[in-house]
């Protein structure tokens, strides 16, 4: 791992990254909200609902990169300010997806967190720019990259000048159909032997599957993660993107409700090893 | 041309209409303060004559008389409602409009060019009330206004804590990442200097806010946008790109409102604006009285007297009323220390938190 000067473990204290209060690095941090902002009542639905459950953030997309051209490519500016109002109503910071350099400065103008998606992993240009964007990165891992690679686009957007990458393991193509991808659960202890950046993981993208997003989240905090990336919509069979793996607000509260004690307990164990 | 830019052109033509239509209505409203009588059927026909020789090839003479019957018919059933004239400096949408609008939910606002028209005007009786922004949390006291008050003889019978929320607006064909330059008054350009810089837009010193939106609707330069006021986005039908782009957080503009009466029902906030000699203590001896008689003073600004500039004039706004006994006496014994006292009025205090 050679050119790692700004992302590498050797760095001896691990990064902390404070969203309005929220600390990704200190606390299990839960970021949930729907694939794309449709409209406002849609938005501001969901946003109560993974609030009253427990999310620590809300993710939205304003700017979707799809798989085709004719799919719903999202709101842009006017998805941006359904997002604000949110945020104004609920106190959620913001995580939302930017995949064009030319929008950087204007979606940070919004959000709380820029998130770089898998497409866009390696879009160096995308990189330098929200490198410079005084907002913090989400960088999703891109589905074909190795953890080297991985790394070495967070170091593009650490050597701009800004500290404050997450790291999240989204899942990555195999020969298994089943998935959606697969869950690359070891690149959390992985990473965490490799940079001092926090690392969160995404059960949703990764398994495409509403049955297995509970137990991999659980999973998740037992593999030393930072927090959860996770797709929630009030009315999932509407959707107008991922429809099929869109977790209703009940189901993500039963997560919730297990996920916070098994952390809980896992922190309280890890104490008694210290002492 | 292409359908769909004919429609748009339309579409603007029809808002340009009811935007010339306000404006027209507005004049006929403050026509009412000049004349007696609403109908004048003889002025009626003239205006009908005129505009039927303007010999339109797509305007039937007998669709321009029914037009216009149409429009002074409803600018004479405004003429007699009760419709009180609030003027305010700047253009339609300005922050002091903003500010009207909160003082007078139903009247008839007056755009001015200057303060001093605002002032004038309701002394001379062409407006029954005037609006005037007197300090700005971010940029201090308002000295034109505050001279103004100084020199008039009208009453504060109001105060509006107006916060200041710049908008980017843009037309509708405008894309956002083409925008370059940004025109607006150069003081909410230099509130919002973070935000244009962040964005890489030039900012372009303009007479006034609401005057940079009007501009923008009318004239749809290329690759600009403003900054003003929500309410100048929906009186221009522009878009708004962002809201709450300054750079402080909490940007707040008092208002007063001016009548050529008092409040008549005592309020609970008082201004005065007084002078003393230039001798020591002279100023601790006022403000002494107030502390004595246990009167919260909410504002003390100075400022040099016109005629004298080795003298200040200072101006004072406390809680309580004229009418207070409390207040009264302390008036009486700061007349006797003062070289000159003006009393500005005693009312409602503005408590919405904002």
């Amino acid at each position: 791992m050679k050119n790692l000067k700004l992302a590498s473990r050797e760095i001896a204290q691990r990064t902390v990254v404070n969203v309005a209060g929220v600390e990704i690095g200190r606390d299990f941090v839960v970021i949930a909200g729907p694939c794309s902002v449709e409209s406002e009542e849609q938005t501001l639905e969901t946003a109560r609902a993974v609030k009253a459950a427990g999310a620590d953030m809300m993710r939205g997309g304003a700017f979707k990169p799809r798989t085709s051209p004719y799919s719903f490519q999202g709101l842009g500016i006017a998805g941006l300010k359904i997002l604000e109002k949110a945020k104004k109503e609920t106190g959620l910071p913001i995580v939302t997806e930017v995949i064009d350099p030319r929008d950087v400065t204007w979606v940070a103008e919004f959000a709380d967190v820029l998130q770089i998606g898998t497409r866009n992993m390696q879009n160096y240009s995308l990189l330098k720019e929200v490198g410079r964007a005084g907002r913090p990165v989400l960088l999703k891992r891109g589905m074909y990259s190795t953890l080297e690679e991985w790394l070495n686009c967070a170091e593009y957007i650490l050597s701009e000048g800004n500290p404050d990458v997450i790291l999240c393991e989204r899942g990555i193509r195999t020969f298994e159909k089943y998935t959606r991808n697969t869950l690359d659960l070891s690149a959390v202890p992985a990473m965490k032997e490799l940079t001092h950046l926090p690392v969160i993981i995404d059960p949703t993208h990764s398994t495409g599957r509403v049955s297995l997003i509970g137990p991999m989240s659980l999973a998740s905090v037992a593999a030393g993660a930072d927090g959860l990336l996770v797709e929630v919509h009030h009315n999932p069979e509407q959707a107008l993107c991922d429809a099929e793996q869109a977790l209703t607000p009940e189901q993500f509260k039963q997560i919730m409700n297990r996920l916070r004690p098994l952390k809980a307990f896992i922190d309280q164990q890890e104490k008694s090893e210290v002492i | 041309m292409k359908l769909e830019e004919i429609r748009r052109k339309i579409g603007k033509i029809d808002r340009e209409l009811m935007v010339l239509l306000q404006e027209r209505m507005g004049l006929a409203l403050r026509s009412k303060k000049f004349k007696e009588a609403v109908s004048d059927p003889e002025r009626e026909e003239q205006l009908l004559a005129r505009a039927e020789h303007l010999n339109l090839d797509l305007i039937e003479r007998s669709f321009t008389r029914q037009l216009l019957k149409t429009i002074i018919e409803e600018s004479k059933r405004l003429q007699q409602e009760d419709r009180k004239l609030a003027a305010f400096q700047g253009e339609h949408g300005a922050y002091g409009e903003v500010a009207a609008r909160r003082f007078v939910p139903t009247g008839a606002y007056i755009p001015c060019m200057e303060f001093i028209d605002v002032f004038r005007g309701v002394e001379e009786g062409h407006f029954d009330l005037g609006v005037v922004p007197v300090e700005n949390s971010l940029e201090g006291a308002v000295t034109q206004v505050n001279d103004l008050l100084t020199t008039t003889h009208l009453k504060v019978i109001g105060e509006a804590k107006v916060p200041v929320t710049h908008c980017l607006l843009a037309t509708e064909e405008t894309d956002y990442r083409e925008i370059r330059q940004v025109y607006s008054h150069p003081q909410a350009l230099a509130q919002c200097r973070g935000f244009l810089m962040r964005n890489n837009l030039e900012p372009r010193p303009f007479y006034d806010t609401a005057g940079a939106a009007k501009m923008l609707a009318r004239e749809n330069p290329r690759a600009a946008a403003a900054i003003a006021s929500a309410l100048s986005a929906e009186l221009y039908d522009l878009e708004i790109i962002k809201e709450g782009i300054e750079d402080g957080a909490s940007n707040t503009t008092r208002f007063l409102l001016l009548s050529r009466e008092p409040y008549s029902q005592g309020g609970d906030k008082t201004s005065i604006i007084f002078a003393t000699a230039h001798e020591a203590g002279k100023l601790y001896g006022v403000l002494r009285l107030f502390a004595e008689a246990k009167i919260n003073l909410t504002r003390i600004a100075s400022m040099p007297l016109r005629s004298d500039p080795d003298n200040y004039s200072f101006f004072l706004d406390f809680e309580g009323s004229d009418r207070d006994e409390k207040v009264a006496e302390v008036l009486k014994q700061v007349e006797e220390l003062t070289i000159s006292l003006k009393y500005l009025g005693s009312y409602p205090a503005d408590t919405v938190e904002s």
